[in-house]
Formats: C-alpha cells, sequence, structure tokens
C-alpha cells in the first residue's frame, strides 16, 4: 500500500459500493411501489393501517414481539410456509398464508417487522385467521366519501400513495371511532358507536355486540380526533371511568344487556367456553395467560397490558374470560389497558391475503399466469 | 503489489539491540500517554460485559421459564433480549475494541497520543449514549430495528461521542512517523471509517428519510452485518495481524496475502448483509449477492493460520496467544457457518432457528471478544506497569469461556437443528418445533453460566491490575512455568 490517500479512497469506496448494491440501486426497484388496484381504481391493497393499529405497532415492538414472530410468509419452492396451519385451528382450518410476502405488501409499514426467528408462529396473517366476523373486512370499492385524503395517523409514506378512496376512510373510521365510546364521553360518542360496521377489533368487537346494526356512514370528522388526538389519558380515564360507564342507564355505545355482555365478552361463546380461536378476546385471553390457552405456548405473559381491578356493580364488557388459576378471583376483573386493545388491533390488522399481480396465488387464481411473474423470487 | 513494497516493521527486528533500548523507551512514553483514554475505554468495557453477561443469562432462562418475573413490563423477555444485545455491542465490544485500537494505532503511529482529555469526553459520550439507550430500550423506547433498537435520543448521542473517538484515531496518522503503514493499521483505519460511514446511512434510510417497507429491513441487515464484519470484524483481525507476530517473534506469513485478504474482506463483506434474509421479500439477486460474498470472505482467515504454523505450542505459555489464536480460529468456523446456514437448502431449514443466533455469538464472542480479551492480557500489563497476578485466574477464563460458547454453540446449533426440521414439516403442530429446542436452551443456559464464571473472574483479575495490585515482576505472566526464550519475552 503506497499511501494514505488511496487507502482511504478504497476504503470509503468499498462501502459506497455495497451501499449502492444492497440500498440504493434496490431503493430504485422497489423502493417506491404504490398500492395496487383494478381498473376502477377501487380494490385497492395494501391499506395504512388504522391509527390503533399503528400504535399497536410501537407495543409489538416496544415489547420486542418481532424477536420471536416473523412477519413474512416464504415461497413454496424456499420453505413450507404455506403448507403450514395454525395450532389452534378453527373450521375451516386456517393457514400460514395463502401466498409468498412480496415487497408491495409492507409499503405501509415502519418499521417493516419481517423478523429473524420463530419461537412462536408467523404472524403475516394472524389478523387472517381471525373468525370470518371479525376479519378485518376486505377492502372492497365503497364509492361513498372518494374526497378523503390521506387516512389519519398512517404511515408517512402514506404521502406518496394517491388518495385511497374506497372505504379506507371508513375502515380507519370504525376502529378508533368505536374504542373510546366504550366507557368515555357518554355524550359525544354515540354517532361514533353507530359508524361501526362488522367489528373490525377488539374494541369494535366488544361493543358492537348487536351485529345488526345499521351501518351508518361514517364520520371522518370525529375519528380524526379520536385516532390522533393523544388517546392514553382518554385510556387513563377510560378506565376510571369504565365502572359507571358498563352501567346501564348510562352505558351509551352496547345495546346488548349488560348481563350477556359481563358474561360474554366473544361474540360465539357461551359463558363457559373459550374465545374461538384468533379472535380479539382470544388474543386478549392468550396475552394475558398464554398457557391458558396453548399448554404448549413458550410465550411470556404481558399481564403488565392489563389491569386488575374491583368489579363494583357489573361486570365491565371487555373484561377477559378467564377460568382456572389465572382467573382473577370472585370480585375481580381483568380488562385490557388501551396499549392492550392496540395491539390487538395491530394483530388483527395483519392480513396478507389480498391476491397480488406479481405473486402466485395458492388458492384464488386472481391473476393471469402471465403476470404471476414472481418479481421477488 | 509487490511484496517488498508492504511495509512491515518486523517483529523480530525488536530483538536488534542497537535500536532496543531507544524503542524501549519511545513505547513506554507511548504507552503512558495512552494509560487514561484506554483504561477508561478497558474499565467502562468490563462493567458494560458484566451487566450483559447477567441480562445475556436473564434472556436464556426467560426463554425456557417464561413465567419467570414476567410481569414486570421492563423486565419483560422482548425488553431483555435487545438490552443484553445492544450492552454487548455498544457498550462491551465497541468499548473495548477502541480501546485496543487507539493503543495500537500509537504504537504502530509511533507517536505519543495528544489531548487524552478529549477521548476521554468521547468515551464518555460514548458510554453515556449506551446508557441512555440501554434505558430507553427497558422504558418500552425501543425502534423495531435489529441491533439498532438504541432510540434516537440514544443513538445520537453516540454518534457525538464516536466523532470524538474516531477523529483522534483518523488524526493520529497525521502525527506518525515514518510512512510504512502496517496490515493492521489499515484494519483500523477501515474500521473506524467505515462505522460512522454505515452508521449514518442506517440511520439516515431508517429514520430521517425513511425507505419504504422491506428496504428497511434490507437496510437494516446491510448495517447490522457490515457491523459485525467491519467494525468489530475489521478490529478484530487488525488486533490478530498485530498481536500474533508480536508475541511469536516472526513476520505475518506472507504480506502479499495480507494485502489481497484485507481488500477482499472490504470488498465482499459489506455485501454480505441479506444474508439473514434468505428467500424473503425482496429480489432474488440481492439474496444471491450476499451468498456469494460469503464464500471469499471465508478466506481471510488463511493468513493467521500460516504464521501460527510451527508455533502452536507456544499457546501453552501466552495468555494473549492462546486467546487470539482461539480468536482467529473461530473466524474462520463463524465465517464458514455463515456460508453453510445462507445457501438456500440450509436455509430452508435453518433461517427462522436457533443457529442464527448461534452464528452471532461465534461471531461476537467467539471471534471478536476472545480477541479481545486476548489484547487486554497483552496490553493491560503495559498499561499499569504490572503484570497479572495469578495464571490461575487466566485459565480460569480461558477454559470457561472455551467450554462456554463451545456448549452455546453446540446447543444452538443441535437444537437449531430439530428446530428447523420441525418447522418445515407442516403436519407437525408449530409448538413442536419450539418444545423440542427447549432442551437445548436449557443447555445452552448451562453454557451461560460458565462464561458469567468466566467473566467475573476476569473482571476480578482486571479489577486487581486497575488497583495496582499486579505482580512487579520483569516478565509477563505465563500460564504455565516456562523456559527462557519463548516467543514473548522478546516481544515485550
Amino acid at each position: 500500500m503506497k499511501g494514505f490517500t488511496p487507502l482511504v479512497l478504497g476504503i470509503l469506496a468499498t462501502l459506497a459500493f455495497s451501499w449502492l448494491g444492497l440500498a440504493y440501486i434496490p431503493d430504485l426497484q422497489i423502493g417506491h411501489l404504490d398500492p395496487q388496484s383494478d381498473e376502477e381504481g377501487t380494490d385497492i391493497y395494501p391499506m395504512p393501517k388504522s391509527g390503533m393499529a399503528e400504535r399497536g405497532r410501537r407495543i409489538y415492538v416496544a415489547n420486542g414481539c418481532f424477536y420471536c414472530h416473523s412477519e413474512q410468509v416464504r415461497a413454496d419452492y424456499a420453505a413450507s410456509d404455506i403448507d403450514r396451519l395454525r395450532d389452534a385451528a378453527p373450521s375451516p382450518p386456517s393457514k400460514w398464508g395463502d401466498r409468498r410476502s412480496a415487497p408491495r405488501d409492507y409499503i405501509f409499514d415502519r418499521p417493516a417487522l419481517l423478523g429473524k426467528m420463530r419461537m412462536g408462529p408467523d404472524l403475516a396473517n394472524i389478523g387472517k385467521a381471525a373468525p370470518a366476523e371479525e376479519e378485518a373486512p376486505p377492502v372492497q370499492p365503497s364509492p361513498a366519501n372518494p374526497a378523503n385524503p390521506a387516512p389519519p395517523g398512517a404511515s408517512p409514506p402514506a404521502a406518496n400513495v394517491s388518495p385511497p378512496p374506497g372505504n379506507a376512510p371508513a375502515q380507519q373510521n370504525a376502529k378508533p371511532a368505536a374504542q373510546p365510546s366504550t366507557p368515555t364521553e357518554p355524550g359525544a360518542s354515540p354517532p361514533a358507536a353507530n359508524a361501526s360496521p362488522p367489528p373490525t377489533n377488539a374494541a369494535a368487537q366488544q361493543n358492537a355486540k348487536p351485529p345488526a346494526q345499521p351501518s351508518a356512514p361514517p364520520a371522518p370528522a370525529t375519528s380524526l380526533p379520536a385516532t390522533n388526538g393523544s388517546p392514553t389519558p382518554a385510556n387513563a380515564t377510560a378506565q376510571q371511568n369504565a365502572k359507571p360507564a358498563a352501567q346501564p342507564p348510562t352505558s351509551p355505545a352496547p345495546a346488548a344487556p349488560p348481563a350477556q355482555a359481563a358474561a360474554a365478552p366473544s361474540p360465539a361463546a357461551s359463558p363457559s367456553e373459550s374465545p374461538a380461536p384468533y379472535s380479539a378476546a382470544w388474543h386478549h385471553q392468550h396475552l394475558y395467560a398464554p398457557r391458558s390457552v396453548n399448554l404448549d405456548s413458550d410465550m411470556p405473559a404481558y399481564k403488565f397490558l392489563y389491569e386488575k381491578r374491583r368489579v363494583g356493580g357489573e361486570q365491565s364488557a371487555d373484561a377477559i374470560n378467564l377460568r382456572g388459576e389465572v382467573a382473577p378471583g370472585e370480585g375481580w376483573e381483568i380488562v385490557p389497558t388501551y396499549d392492550a386493545k392496540c395491539l390487538v388491533a395491530y394483530l388483527m390488522s395483519l392480513n396478507q391475503s389480498h391476491p397480488l399481480n406479481e405473486v402466485k396465488s395458492a388458492a384464488p387464481p386472481a391473476a393471469s399466469p402471465a403476470a404471476a411473474k414472481p418479481a421477488a423470487k | 503489489m509487490n511484496p517488498t513494497e508492504i511495509p512491515l516493521k518486523s517483529p523480530s527486528s525488536v530483538t536488534d539491540l542497537s535500536i532496543g533500548d531507544v524503542e524501549q523507551v519511545e513505547r513506554a512514553l507511548i504507552d503512558a500517554s495512552t494509560r487514561v483514554p484506554v483504561l477508561m475505554f478497558y474499565a467502562s468495557a468490563v462493567v458494560w460485559l458484566l451487566l450483559g453477561t447477567l441480562l445475556a443469562g436473564f434472556t436464556s432462562f426467560k426463554l425456557h421459564s417464561p413465567d419467570l418475573l414476567s410481569n414486570v413490563s421492563f423486565l419483560t423477555w422482548g425488553r431483555i433480549r435487545p438490552a443484553h444485545l445492544n450492552v454487548m455491542l455498544y457498550g462491551w465490544a465497541s468499548n473495548v475494541g477502541m480501546g485496543t485500537a487507539i493503543w495500537l494505532m500509537a504504537r504502530l503511529c509511533r507517536t505519543t497520543l495528544r489531548h487524552p482529555l478529549l477521548l476521554v469526553t468521547g468515551g464518555g459520550f460514548w458510554n453515556l449514549g449506551v446508557l441512555l439507550g440501554i434505558c430507553g430500550i427497558l422504558m418500552g423506547d425501543s425502534t423495531g430495528y435489529h441491533w439498532l433498537e438504541f432510540p434516537s435520543y440514544a443513538a445520537w448521542t453516540l454518534f457525538v461521542g464516536y466523532s470524538l473517538i474516531a477523529s483522534w484515531a483518523v488524526l493520529m496518522f497525521r502525527f506518525r512517523r515514518g510512512d510504512p503503514i502496517y496490515i493492521t493499521q489499515w484494519y483500523l483505519l477501515a474500521a473506524f471509517l467505515w462505522f460512522p460511514w454505515m452508521y449514518l446511512a442506517a440511520q439516515t434510510m431508517l429514520f430521517i428519510v425513511p425507505v419504504q417497507g422491506v428496504l428497511q429491513a434490507a437496510v437494516n441487515w446491510w448495517y447490522a452485518n457490515n457491523l459485525l464484519f467491519l467494525w468489530f470484524g475489521s478490529l478484530a483481525l487488525g488486533t490478530v495481524y498485530y498481536m500474533i507476530p508480536k508475541v511469536i517473534g516472526r513476520p505475518v506469513y506472507s504480506y502479499h496475502l495480507a494485502a489481497i485478504g484485507f481488500w477482499t474482506y472490504a470488498f465482499f463483506a459489506s455485501w454480505t448483509g441479506m444474508q439473514r434474509l434468505v428467500d424473503g421479500p425482496f429480489p432474488a439477486w440481492m439474496i444471491t449477492a450476499s451468498i456469494a460474498a460469503m464464500i471469499p470472505v471465508a478466506t481471510v482467515g488463511l493468513n493467521h493460520h500460516m504464521t501460527m504454523r510451527g508455533y502452536f505450542p507456544l499457546m501453552r505459555y501466552s495468555p494473549t496467544l492462546r486467546f487470539t489464536v482461539f480468536g482467529a480460529m473461530s473466524y474462520t468456523a463463524f465465517s464458514v457457518l455463515g456460508v453453510v446456514i445462507s445457501l438456500r437448502s440450509f436455509a430452508r431449514y435453518l433461517q427462522f432457528s436457533e443457529v442464527s443466533v448461534a452464528y452471532s455469538h461465534l461471531g461476537l464472542y467467539a471471534f471478536f471478544s476472545m480477541i479481545m480479551f486476548g489484547a487486554m492480557y497483552y496490553i493491560v500489563p503495559r498499561l499499569v506497569g504490572r503484570e497479572w497476578r495469578f495464571a490461575s485466574l487466566i485459565k480460569i477464563h480461558f477454559w470457561a469461556s472455551v467450554y462456554g460458547i463451545g456448549l452455546m454453540t453446540l446447543m444452538l446449533l443441535a437444537g437449531g437443528m430439530v428446530q428447523g426440521m420441525n418447522m418445515e414439516n407442516p403436519t407437525l403442530p408449530f409448538t413442536e418445533s419450539t418444545q423440542s429446542v427447549l432442551p437445548y436452551l436449557r443447555g445452552r443456559s448451562l453454557s451461560g453460566i460458565l462464561m458469567t464464571v468466566a467473566h467475573f473472574v476476569f473482571a476480578y483479575h482486571f479489577l486487581l491490575m486497575l488497583l495496582g495490585l499486579g505482580r512487579t515482576a520483569s516478565v509477563p505472566t505465563f500460564l504455565n512455568p516456562v523456559n527462557p526464550e519463548p516467543g514473548e519475552m522478546v516481544a515485550h
């Protein structure tokens, strides 16, 4: 080596070269993907997540869930990921995924939590595994309110996306709107509570007991503050106020008889039964006491995301249905904190089942074989 | 490149008595000038090492006993694990690496270290950054990127500290005497220039102007593998190029090979990042390029083995040599394992298993940390003017570390394979794969106990040295009684 300068230049050039190769060029290649839509521009996938689910992602990250759970399904030629069934199989049995993951699936994710380890199952499609009535509604064309611009609390990439029309706002609205409605502001929330279409997440699920409720047009105005406006304090008060709120006279949202609500937070379950696998109630129970759901689970309990409190009067609607030794005891109940609800909302939002043109789907032949060239082979 | 162009102050020239006296004085002066900053880096590294070891044990036990203290948010497994990782990466490994590098730089540039207080300030910022970062992670502020979990306030504190440290390491080149640049200096200079490059690039592309979707994972692993190879790997390889010739009193086997090795390493190691994402949602060429780049990287260790040929018996005596050679050998094991697990036919099974944990530990512990232990056994006596007090403690440290990391690697490899095979078999329930790895994880916890013993013994010994309780003697502490004229006496 002749001297200092060529050495330094060489050192800098080698790393610059790998940066070009592994970061810059891929950025040109797959770094600016748009959501896919059909000819009418309606069937849009993927969509930004709701504010609640985005907050749930922070909880997911903060507690290191991604160290044990991957969020990527490998192609059928690379591994048997798409043949694997989930352990707690509902009927019909739910698979890890119908197709491999593709770069487009992650365009709104920040961080994109691909994962490196599977001490727990892959979660790329865990939201899809939820019982049908709870599954986050597939993105359907709904010509209503196309004027609504970028959704609230969405990840920054939303900026380079054409404003998602269709029911993106509707879906966005449904979740946050449903959440605070349970206990907090009885006066303010009735319209929002009504707005929830078939429940999409934990919170929605709990107070949307009557599925027959008419799906009123969403109210974007109310949902914006609910999503972005600091949810924590609201939650704090929510927890404190929950007791009175759950009492029949003041409870605005759930039209269901309180007795039934107290006994069975899961829609399908009778009081003595466990919630349907991968439903929101199931996730709560699983997070609170993993081995009460699956004896073989190696997951730590996340009891610190739940609150144990005395039942005064009626049990609150979102209390977890626990039995056996993890049950809180007579006169006590376990209710999820707002963080826990967000976390479950995030889990329920994980769904890569929508077909992508560039990926061959195992189940529905959505794309023509010619277009099904795996872009990310 | 002509081999004779590669300047190397031949270690054998040290025996030349005509220049011996002058060099002795000069070295003593240089060592004295580096005493405060290097000892500070070492001391903080050892403190972080102990903390990281405790966190590691906790992480390991919690993995097979998930209910252990799981009800406190900041003790949940998913926070303890990144805390352990980052304490080890930025607290232990970076501190000890920078301390060693500063000392080596001063020695090889043959210049006294100017303004050591600036370095001390830099080190202070660095350690403050690590402390802030760990607290941030435990409080739930993790960013969610592997090996970059520190929240931004910690990351930038870290970077300020780093800039102070690195600018001094680089500036030392300005004051170097003599034009020759020895191989070690290439590696150290490269490490000091690469780290800010990759750190800034990763911080920018992940947090300031975030890239889209899966590219975050690509940038993340580009950074993580570069941190492993270009930062820790370069520091360790540079140290090996100094320590082995120095202790055995014999020049490097081939300078030509060393030059080729360095540029091979620089060129290919930086391309290996996607090796961790085999068959993920990425264009296939990225992953193939990374797999291909792993292969030349594995050849770099060859030179060390050739240099050592015929001198292995010296490992009986010299603690430095024993640790360093073990580390250099582990480099080969580490990089070969890296090739194997990234081949698609293996990645199918091993990609999401505990094998990747074994791989990281081989790199950061068996390779990097062992070399740094060796360097500390060499450097610390020269800074405090005392020799290590107990040969027996050094032996305990060595064997507990070796058995510890050996057992850990075996357990994780075997367990990971069982886990991976079960995971790839869709007829088995998923929990079968996690249940089947648990016995191996308990074995891993055992190995962690061994390593904990090793580190506490080492820390105690190091503390004795800091307190000036080492031996006053003219010969270094040998592991076994020795006849006159082994290599290390010469090198001293």
